[in-house]
């Protein structure tokens, strides 16, 4: 039987307290007890960058992050960007340029996106490239995307 | 035009099949064979039974053992008696969360008797081979048995006299193609939630699908029950590429649920749904086409063998269709194809966007290129000289109407300034460069489709078709059909969620056919309604139909007149409370398929009629060759397509850069690869596909309007055609970088690098 | 699964010692996969996050010393990795992408030890050692002697490795790691790191070692002295590059066949020292 602990995370501004197993990755505690589901789980592997969400800042994989590792950090999932009414500059760009297809890539896109743009305000098509080349994307074939984190960045 | 469901996806807040919960809902999985090909020989589930939390474990012993299947009724919902290729699911376990139900399947003890088994679609046509459908002469389906039980089907056309014209060539070239097992790769995998109300004998699904009424119809007839106990809804869907089609994890979820009077979530892992659910049919072609001096095509001969895998799932469809595209879009008078679709051992292939075409057409673009190599002319130019024009008869004798090849190639030819690139060749130290053409056409269309639209109290409407958009844009498309039609904004249009309650009858998303087949039916519908609401005008408004208009904004007005005008409001509360009833259009539309002409055309086996309307495309790319490793990089590309007419030029660019995208990674990367029928890249960390890096930013679609007599606004269906360009069009590119032919796709770092030293 | 999270050393130690199994969780990039998948199930996790002393570069009196908790990213981007530590900084930024780099940890990766990896074929030539603590305290183990082979290396159980000790090498050593992936951000198919320096036009100092070609980073000495004291010609370093291929003993797999990798390495090679040269 694998042991359950108490933990506290800091998700999307608000302080929540779970019991929850030590094998459990936060990908699973944000879909499953938190119902934070628009974060995906694509591959469970760290490989299609669905599951991104923001740490402090930065875009990681919720599937490669055991919850009980993730305590005392500021998360950001897809649903704090915003509270549907008012969009977030990235994710009224990614609306505007054309960019959303299935959807099911998108949260993740998204978030890397605002990760990247919130430290070089200005990229280059190429550091768009290499900054959402972890996010696949298996029906815009990329162009509109990166038009979307363009747009964003003079919007 | 932006997407009407964007908002909800860039919010997280559109919930996929895995994002919906309900109470008392367990956890599904499913426990794959470990053989390639075995006879069960004993099932002992009484562990997993025992084990806390679990409800239900299932086997093929303990489902009746229907066999279903669209095109051959070969397949059964858990393996039964025997199992076919190493992952085919045998047992399936609901229990209170996904860690119990894993736990049970490792607890599961199925005794087996290993039978010798076959990967390779040739070697699986000898005699000696061994059986993998003994019962094929029993099994129902459209798809009539052959003598040999591990042909699935056989199809042939013929035209002219091949043998015979083969003394007219002055060139003749001859190779053998093959073209790998290609993953849909949807990013979202396979899920089903499925719930069984006991009391009132009712069977709810919701699920990750491309067709809401196949799927209906599939499980009523796996479970034995009727239409009417089945209810199906689509929610939002994560991709489906064709391999959603069909049936995916359905009815081993709604056998769950039935069995434990409980909802049960069953959503696939990405190795679950790899290794369970099906590819692109691999396949290998052996062509030979020959041209007169002067690049007039004369004769072709092709024989094709599509891998199928295990069951046949739409394989004979594929397969006859793969020999209806195996001419091209060119005149080639002398010709013969013959294709085998034939079982093995490895996971089944089905449908994959451009359904068998994209196979075809590499064999036949490669061959031509060839052709222009020998005679020394421009590939554009041989190209143009023997495409299909308006007025040509397509391979099987349906009319081609809008024979638009040519302004395709022109129109890449002159974007990519092709002269001047394909002789400046750019080298950098260590890479070559090359550029390259290919030509495709496609059909749009297949089968049939309703649409309802109705006028809402408050002058709003709302659209119900039953059509799932998969992702490619279609709700936002139909609805502004039905907006152009009716001269309404978006925001007055509701487009319905499919669902089998509720929606017309639709057949699937596929064939490129939701914007042209659906289409109509909306057009149609939105007609119907607007011919409702001008009867009310006309009465209220004391004038005749003749003498009404629309305006934007839901409005009827008396033509020359500002002020006689009446709102939908108006008028839909009038049918509403006083005159006539609720106002609501309707209409029904079925592409009326025609018969292959058999003056024209000789075909054998399984040819289903033609499918629908034609539309061409060219695309030009450029490549680098990595000198030392044999990488090669797309740089820059151009793609025409004949669109008929543009609904949405946003989506319509989506579909073309996103169907390259795909077919690049074919053409590069991607292939599924057995060891002893096992799959060695069942994870997307091992089998590949494009990111962001790998592909170049300049894809540059380029869309031409040719309107389609019988499209709704003239449009066309665009979903397929772009993957069918590709291939080809990459290793023409490459083979004019660096002198050598590439007739096997993947064109991976080692199989180029092979053919450069 | 019990899971610890000690903020010192020795606290990691005791912890490690308290089960068979134990296992160091450092960025989890690998780790937590593997949990997912179900191919390791240990009853005790350490977690090192909370270990300040692994995190960081700092110099040292022959070079640099690399924490064994700091990101890929972090040493990508630290500038005074030059000379032959630059091979370090130039591995660092070529591992998988920024998703990854930015919390999967150096000393991770090299105790897991995975051939396809980067670090492997970096730290072995650049000369590295790696120091490994123990309730006994601490030794130090040279790269060469490090990876025994795949998966396998010489930390012990109830060891934890605490630091990379990178020297600078011979003045105007310069450092460069040539990956070759199938896709951009994928494992090597292979890979060639190397360090060498230049006295005028020969070479009088070179130490590279392939990658994702062998159980383990493949180093062939016998291939650097038939560079050292010439000129690196073309020619010179094909027979090189022969003679490491030689001693490759690749796998097949989805990435490529054996003989691929070894017909890529003398390729990788002379393009690997072509880049390092021009620097």
């Amino acid at each position: 039987m694998t042991e359950s602990v108490h933990i506290h995370l800091r998700i999307n501004g608000e302080v929540r307290s779970l019991q929850v197993e030590t094998k459990r990755t936060l990908l699973e505690v944000l879909r499953q007890d938190l119902l934070l589901t628009g974060t995906k789980r694509g591959c469970n592997q760290g490989v299609c960058g669905a599951c991104s969400i923001l740490v402090d800042g930065h875009s990681i994989r919720s599937c490669l992050s055991l919850a009980v590792a993730m305590q005392d950090r500021d998360i950001v999932t897809i649903e704090g960007l915003s509270d549907g009414a008012r969009l977030d500059r990235v994710q009224q760009a990614f609306l505007d340029a054309g960019a959303i297809q299935c959807g099911f890539c998108m949260p993740g896109m998204i978030i890397t996106a605002k990760a990247l743009l919130d430290r070089n305000p200005r990229p280059s098509t190429e550091e768009i490239r290499h900054a959402l080349g972890n996010n696949i994307c298996r029906c815009s074939g990329y162009v509109k995307v990166i038009d979307a984190v363009h747009r964003a960045a003079t919007t | 035009m932006p997407r009407r469901e964007a908002r909800a996806k860039a919010t997280g807040a559109a919930a996929y099949t895995d994002d919906i919960v309900l109470p008392r809902m367990l956890y599904g999985a499913v426990l794959g064979s470990d053989y390639a090909h075995a006879r069960i020989r004993s099932y002992n589930t009484s562990a997993a039974e025992a084990l806390p939390g679990v409800k239900v474990v299932l086997t093929g012993e303990k489902l009746d053992g229907k066999l279903h299947g669209k095109c051959i009724e070969d397949e059964p919902i858990l393996a039964t008696g025997k199992v076919r290729y190493i992952g085919e699911p045998v047992a399936a376990v609901a229990a209170i969360d996904y860690a119990t139900a894993k736990r049970a399947l490792q607890l599961i003890d199925i005794q087996y008797e290993e039978l010798p088994a076959v990967f390779d679609a040739e070697a699986a046509l000898a005699s000696d081979a061994p059986p993998i459908h003994e019962e094929r002469k029993r099994y129902g389906g459209r798809v009539p048995p052959l003598e040999n039980p591990n042909l699935a089907s056989y199809t042939a056309f013929k035209e002219g006299d091949a043998e015979a014209a083969w003394s007219q060539c002055d060139v003749i070239v001859e190779d053998t193609y093959e073209t790998p097992a290609q993953q849909h790769m949807y990013l979202e995998p396979c899920s089903t939630l499925a719930a069984f109300d006991r009391a009132a004998d009712q069977l709810t699904i919701w699920t990750s699908t491309q067709g809401v009424f196949i799927v209906q119809y599939a499980i009523a007839k796996w479970l034995g029950m009727p239409m009417s106990k089945v209810r199906v809804i689509a929610p939002y869907i994560g991709g489906a590429f064709g391999g959603k089609g069909g049936v995916t994890n359905q009815p081993i979820a709604a056998a769950l649920a039935i069995a434990a009077g409980a909802p049960v979530k069953l959503t696939y892992s990405r190795e679950d749904d790899m290794t369970m659910m099906k590819s692109r049919h691999p396949s290998r072609i052996y062509m030979r086409t020959g041209a007169r001096r002067d690049g007039t095509l004369v004769a072709r001969e092709a024989r094709i063998y599509l891998n199928t895998g295990a069951y046949a799932d739409e394989g004979p469809f594929v397969n006859a269709i793969a020999v209806g595209f195996s001419r091209g879009p060119y005149r080639i008078p002398n010709i013969k194809t013959e294709a085998w679709c034939v079982y093995t051992n490895h996971l089944k292939a089905g449908g994959m966007r451009g359904f068998g075409v994209p196979q075809a057409n590499y064999a036949s673009e490669l061959q031509i290129e060839a052709i222009a190599d020998k005679l020394g002319l421009d590939p554009i130019e041989l190209r143009t000289r023997n495409a299909l024009v308006t007025g040509d008869k397509f391979l099987g004798g349906q009319n081609v109407d809008h024979g638009t090849l040519i302004n395709c190639l022109e129109a890449v030819r002159r974007a990519s300034d092709w002269e001047a690139r394909r002789a400046r060749r750019p080298v950098q130290p260590g890479k070559r460069r090359g550029v390259g053409v290919s030509s495709a056409a496609h059909v749009s269309a297949m089968n049939g489709a309703g649409a309802t639209i109705k006028l809402n109290e408050d002058g709003s409407l709302t659209v119900n078709t039953g059509a799932v958009d998969v992702g490619q844009g279609s709700d936002t498309v139909l609805s502004q059909l039905a907006a152009g039609v009716l001269g309404v904004s978006l925001d007055k249009i509701k487009y319905a969620a499919p669902d089998t309650d509720f929606s017309p009858y639709n057949h699937q998303t596929g064939g490129s056919r939701t914007t042209y087949t659906v289409g109509v039916a909306v057009e149609r519908a939105s007609e119907h309604a607007r011919d409702q609401i001008l009867e009310h005008a006309s009465e209220m408004l004391e004038c005749s139909v003749e003498e009404l208009e629309l305006r934007p904004g839901g409005l009827v007005g008396v033509k020359g007149t500002a002020t006689r005008e009446l709102p939908f409001v108006s008028i839909a509360k009038r049918a509403l409370y006083a005159t006539g009833g609720p106002i609501m259009g309707t209409a029904n539309w079925v592409y009326e398929a025609e018969r292959f002409d058999p003056k024209r055309t000789l075909t054998a086996g399984f040819a289903p009629n033609a499918v629908g309307v034609f539309l061409f495309a060219a695309l030009i790319v450029e490549v680098e060759v990595d000198e030392a490793t044999g990488k090669v990089a797309i740089v820059e590309a151009w793609a025409a397509h004949d669109v008929g007419r543009a609904i949405n030029p946003g989506a319509v660019e989506g579909q073309i850069q996103g169907g390259l995208v795909q077919g690049f990674g074919l053409a590069l990367i991607e292939e599924l690869l057995w060891d002893d029928g096992r799959l060695v890249n069942p994870t997307m960390m091992d089998y590949k596909v494009p990111g962001a890096m790998d592909v170049p930013y300049e894809i540059h679609p380029i869309i031409l309007e040719d309107p389609e007599r019988t499209g709704p606004f003239g449009a066309r269906g665009i979903g397929e055609i772009p993957l069918n360009l590709a291939a080809p069009a990459v290793c023409n590119a490459i083979e004019h970088a660096i002198g050598r032919k590439v007739t096997t796709i993947p064109a991976t770092g080692e199989r180029v690098l092979r053919a450069m030293i | 699964m019990k899971y610890l999270e000690p903020e010192t050393v020795d606290e990691a130690i005791t912890a490690l010692a308290s089960a068979e199994d134990a296992r160091c969780l450092a960025g989890g990039a690998t780790l937590v996969a593997m949990l997912n998948a179900e191919l390791v199930d240990p009853k005790v996790l350490v977690g090192l996050r909370k270990i300040h002393a692994l995190r960081g570069i700092s110099r040292t009196a022959d070079g640099i010393r690399i924490g064994a908790m700091t990101t890929h990213d972090e040493i990508a981007a630290d500038d005074r990795l030059t000379g032959a530590t630059a091979v370090l900084r130039s591995a660092a930024g070529q591992i998988a992408h920024d998703a990854i780099r930015h919390v999967g940890t150096i000393g991770g990766s090299i105790a897991h030890a995975d051939p396809s990896a980067d670090w492997p074929a970096a730290i072995t030539a650049a000369g590295a050692s790696v120091e490994i603590a123990s309730s006994g305290g601490t030794r130090s183990v040279s790269a060469d002697e490090f990876f025994l082979g795949y998966l396998q290396t010489a930390v012990q159980p109830g060891e934890l490795v605490t630091a990379i000790d990178i020297p600078w090498g011979p003045e105007n050593a310069r450092g460069h790691y040539l990956k070759f992936a199938r896709v951009d951000g994928d494992y090597a198919t292979a890979s060639i790191a190397i360090v060498l320096a230049m006295d005028g036009k020969r070479c009088d100092y070179i130490r590279f070692a392939a990658g994702a070609c062998g159980p383990g980073p493949l180093r062939v000495v016998a291939a650097e002295e038939r560079l050292l004291g010439t000129e690196l010609t073309a020619e010179d370093i094909a027979a090189a590059g022969d003679l490491l291929a030689a001693e490759a003993d690749p796998v097949s797999d989805v990435r490529g066949s054996s003989e691929y990798r070894r017909l890529l390495i003398p390729r990788l090679l002379q393009r690997a020292i072509t880049l390092v040269t021009r620097q």
